[in-house]
């Protein structure tokens, strides 16, 4: 029973210090008024993309450039982290507060876009504006395409899927890369026993994993299984071929291809990259991207060329072309249906000149990528030339560029592939539970 | 201590108070109620309202009465997720209560260094669930994490890989988020004892452990189900930890409730079934929150005592 | 019971600070020999590059966002929950009272994933997207349950005599509610306010789908800076992370005193 004076000068207090910190809060509402959601300011139009390096400076840079050489219809571009984008884009769609242009990644997500009515046919714009599409990459179209017409112009880079080896560590066994499926197994015990991991892996983030299975899946069978199961054919994972690479994955797992503790393992830490040019590991199987981050984090690794790069061998007896490679055809951006005309058209505009100018094929080939423009060959100089001069051979040498399951699916299918594929290298389900499974969810 | 009012007065307050003697209290439950309704009931209200359609949350919704129901409670996963929220519940509080009572008294005893303790212990609240599961991602990975670092090979294993030890490490992470929150509420209700009564035991000869057991826990019973309370609903929306994390793995063992519910709604787009997971959700908080507090003895809200 | 709490002490402590420790060194480190070097050896080369990068990407800002709504959140919050706990107690004899006690306990286990998208629209309706009141507003409202739950307990603890006497004192149910029962319930309301405090302080959902503007961004959100699309620049977020807790920590230090103060004054009966 005490301070009764205590009582009344507090709560002023209290009060005041709330009411400050709410009033303050409510200053920061008396920014751009006109801001609902993804809308643009006065004229011009929205742009939501990804965050961080090494794209997000090449991104800002482009959209400098447009705003500079149109300065009435400027473009707010607004950057989010990876997966808080995707919700973050689904929510604002969902309440009708999109931004006009949407940053994707075609396929599966693409077509969700479509069905819901959010994004703009662009077949008829580009067959009017052929001198875009021929700036553009063919083999990256296909995951802007749904339903025979194109919904998303490709943009930024191609990342196909590459084997990567530490050439110090192979020189040190005193072996050779592998030319074939069956090298890749004859080197698993060498290595084993020189207590270095084969092959180093992020088990736990997933897609890690579907990289495997879709090159196997590839090599083994050619295009034509996933192609089915995209199109919706029924029982199409029945394929022998199907059973025979997941069997082959379990036996991968089970003769400990992989380092130990895999499982735990994320792709975003970079453990998985550590591995490779620490020497832990021998090979890595992953995106192109990887080059940059073993530039960056691997001290003199790359630099005294310690790196060594391939595309994904061929199975002795598969039916798949060689030269077929998988990952990212590139990224996609798509024009919001519910946008305004005059919206519509600054991104149109932007589509057709900046998009598609040398400045971009050269940004994105300094951020040490390949990009969706074509004839970028002349740029690529210096220490990285050889690796880019690869990665763009194989990237438009590839008979078909499929593109990564997980994004070509719808993502309810998609969210069951990657469960499933979870539990496959877990060896928690057999091969056939497996494309029982996935099955289940064709079409889907 | 006040002078409690002798009984006779007493007699006769009672007829003329039912009405109005707590009469100007109802306007002060006003701004809370408001607030509440605008942006929770009214929010809730839409996903019960969700829940009885079908809606990819981007296209448009479609009605569908209880097909999202069907397909919501008809999934094996559904069934795993409530085992595996109960089961991360029930091994949280486990953990956590014991070493924060424990902690609690440990701190309540006056010595002065352990006020820098008290300072230290609290770190571990104040990080977010993203820097904790960096940090911990990095300590438990297999090839450059604590085992490695301290050369304990027994350290290396498969932290999150391993469905078993994947629940342990979720379960240990939170315990070291939140135990240092829960010895501080128990320092707080042990200081509160007064030393007269252990003073008392020790005269009747109880010894250390007999006064925990005898003194110390009875009184800071209310304690320990507000404390509980806490734990409880808490780990029933037990979110981000997780998610970064596992991400509900490895495979489906770490896949909480909340977590389900993300995953249906937001990975798979099935905003219907997502929100009837939702609202299960709110029902099993609701009945535990009632269930922990008749455990308190608190009893019923009907007494009219007040009167 | 001594040497057992001890020693159970010390051990605690070592489980707490080994992370802590590790978060601090490998600030000083660079990406490129963090994962060459052993994890718990402090920087061989250190360097302070991490910590200036924090420092040019608008720490402060978020860092002041992030006082603003937390402050802004948890006075009103924990307030108008103390009100509500009180009424409910107090005034239990009336029907809508009870029931507004059982609709706030329905609000214990909402989780936020699921009501985001209807707090969305709420927050576009009125206008206050992209601000920091959108944060604000439905922290408060997610708040209440819980808090009404604990407080109204602790209310409930105060002898009914001690009410009878404040109002035979003359007292109004609002002199009560701060003479009486706000220091008797002084350790409920600490603790509320610290739960509910971290709880947004480290809210992730309500600024990602509520604001945009870079300027608006929260800690939480700061840490993305560092995020890169294919990988995490660990040291930077260790030495983003140390720069978020220090100043909390110092503060939390100096104000030590009053919140055990406020934990050990009243439940004196």
């Amino acid at each position: 029973m005490t301070n009764s004076n205590f009582s009344r000068r507090n709560f002023l207090g209290l009060a005041a210090g709330a009411a400050g910190a709410a009033a303050l809060a409510a200053c920061g509402s008396s920014g751009p008024s006109d801001k609902s959601g993804g809308g643009s300011s006065k004229g011009g139009a929205s742009y939501w993309s990804l965050s961080g390096p090494p794209g997000e400076a090449v991104r800002q840079a482009t959209v400098e450039r447009f705003n500079k050489a149109n300065p009435d219809t400027k473009i707010t571009a607004t950057f989010f982290q990876n997966d808080p984008y995707k919700q973050k884009i689904k929510t604002a769609l969902g309440a009708g507060q999109a931004p006009t242009m949407i940053w994707g990644w075609g396929g599966g997500g693409l077509k969700s876009y479509v069905d819901a009515n959010q994004v703009l046919d662009l077949t008829d714009w580009i067959g009017q504006n052929a001198a875009v599409k021929d700036k553009i990459l063919d083999s990256s179209f296909g995951a802007a395409t749904v339903n025979g017409k194109i919904y998303a112009l490709p943009i930024e880079t191609v990342q196909p899927i590459v084997l990567f080896y530490n050439k110090k560590v192979f020189d040190q066994v005193g072996v050779k890369p592998p030319q074939s499926y069956g090298d890749i197994l004859d080197l698993i015990p060498k290595f084993k026993a020189k207590k270095i991991a084969p092959f180093s892996l992020a088990g736990q983030s997933r897609w890690t994993n579907m990289m495997w299975l879709e090159f196997m899946l590839d090599r083994n069978a050619g295009s034509e299984v996933f192609n089915n199961v995209f199109a919706g054919k029924a029982g199409s994972w029945s394929d022998p071929a199907v059973l025979d690479m997941l069997t082959k994955i379990q036996a991968l797992v089970k003769a400990d291809a992989f380092e130990k503790g895999f499982s735990s393992v994320t792709a975003d830490s970079n453990a998985d990259q550590a591995l490779l040019y620490t020497g832990k590991a021998a090979m890595m199987v992953h995106g192109s991207w990887s080059y940059g981050i073993q530039q960056a984090n691997g001290g003199t690794f790359v630099k005294d060329g310690g790196l060594g790069w391939m595309n994904f061998p061929p199975i002795d007896g598969g039916k798949g072309d060689p030269s077929n490679t998988v990952g990212n055809p590139g990224q996609y951006l798509s024009i919001s249906s519910k946008a305004s005309a005059a919206e519509q058209d600054v991104a149109k505009k932007f589509f057709s000149t900046t998009l598609v100018d040398d400045d971009e094929k050269a940004g994105w080939v300094k951020s040490g990528g390949v990009p969706v423009l074509k004839n970028a060959d002349a740029l690529y100089t210096g220490d990285d030339a050889q690796y880019l001069k690869d990665m763009a051979a194989i990237a438009s040498g590839a008979k078909s560029f499929a593109q990564s399951w997980d994004q070509a699916l719808s993502p309810t299918a998609a969210e069951v592939l990657l469960d499933n594929i979870a539990k496959l290298f877990q060896l928690q389900v057999s091969p056939q539970q497996w494309v029982d499974a996935m099955n289940g969810v064709i079409g889907k | 201590m006040t002078t409690l009012a002798p009984p006779a007065v007493r007699v006769q307050e009672p007829t003329a108070a039912k009405g109005g003697r707590s009469g100007s209290v109802g306007w002060m439950a006003i701004p809370a109620l408001l607030m509440f309704f605008a942006f929770a009931v009214v929010p809730l209200v839409g996903v019960f309202v969700l829940s009885f359609t079908t809606w990819d949350s981007i296209g448009p919704i479609h009605p569908s009465g209880l097909t999202s129901w069907k397909a919501a409670l008809g999934d094996k996963e559904l069934l795993h997720s409530v085992y595996v929220t109960f089961l991360i519940m029930g091994l949280s509080w486990l953990a956590q209560t014991p070493l924060s009572i424990l902690i609690g008294v440990f701190l309540a005893a006056r010595k002065r260094y352990r006020g820098i303790l008290a300072v230290l212990y609290f770190i571990p609240l104040l990080l977010s669930s993203a820097a904790i599961s960096i940090t911990y991602k990095a300590l438990l990975d297999p090839n450059f994490g604590i085992g490695a670092g301290l050369s304990l090979d027994f350290l290396n294993q498969d932290w999150l890989g391993n469905s078993t030890l994947a629940v342990s490490v979720l379960v240990f992470v939170v315990s070291w988020q939140y135990i240092p929150f829960h010895s501080l509420i128990y320092q707080g209700a042990v200081r509160q004892i007064p030393t007269s009564m252990y003073e008392a035991a020790e005269i009747d000869g109880a010894g250390r452990w007999r006064a925990f057991w005898s003194i110390t826990l009875p009184q800071i019973r209310y304690t320990i189900v507000t404390s509980s309370t806490l734990m409880v609903v808490g780990s029933l929306t037990f979110f981000d930890l997780i998610f970064v994390l596992t991400g509900g793995g490895p495979g489906n063992s770490t896949r909480a409730l909340a977590l389900e519910m993300y995953q249906t709604g937001f990975m798979a787009n099935q905003m219907g079934p997502a929100s009837a997971i939702a609202v299960i959700l709110v029902l099993v908080g609701l009945l535990l929150a009632q269930l922990l507090r008749r455990l308190g003895g608190k009893g019923d809200e009907s007494q009219l005592e007040g009167a | 019971m001594n040497w057992i709490g001890g020693s159970f002490g010390w051990i605690w402590l070592i489980i707490v600070m080994l992370p802590i420790y590790w978060i601090v060194i490998t600030s000083f480190k660079t990406q490129s020999n963090y994962f060459v070097t052993n994890t718990f050896a402090p920087a061989s080369d250190p360097t302070l590059a991490n910590y200036k990068l924090v420092l040019e990407n608008d720490f402060v800002q978020y860092f002041w966002n992030s006082i603003v709504v937390s402050v802004g959140a948890v006075v009103p919050a924990v307030l108008i929950s103390f009100m509500a706990a009180y009424a409910v107690v107090r005034g239990s004899h009336k029907r809508w009272l009870r029931w507004t006690n059982s609709l706030f306990l329905l609000g214990l286990a909402i989780p936020l994933q699921a009501v985001i998208i209807p707090v969305f629209l709420i927050i576009i309706r009125l206008k206050l997207y992209d601000t920091l009141l959108a944060i604000i507003l439905p922290s408060i409202a997610f708040a209440i349950p819980l808090s009404v739950l604990v407080l109204s307990n602790f209310i409930r603890d105060v002898p009914k005599e001690l009410f009878e006497s404040m109002r035979m004192d003359g007292a109004s149910e609002w002199g009560t509610l701060w003479r009486l029962a706000f220091p008797l319930t002084r350790p409920a309301l600490v603790t509320v306010t610290i739960y509910n405090a971290l709880g947004i302080w480290n809210g992730f959902l309500l600024p990602l789908i509520l604001t945009q503007s870079p300027d608006k961004r929260t800690m939480p959100l700061a840490l993305w800076t560092f995020q890169g699309q294919f990988g995490i620049n660990t040291p930077a977020i260790a030495a983003s992370v140390t720069l978020t807790t220090v100043p909390i920590l110092v503060m939390y230090a100096i104000g030590r005193r009053q919140l055990l103060g406020g934990l050990t004054a009243g439940f004196g009966k």
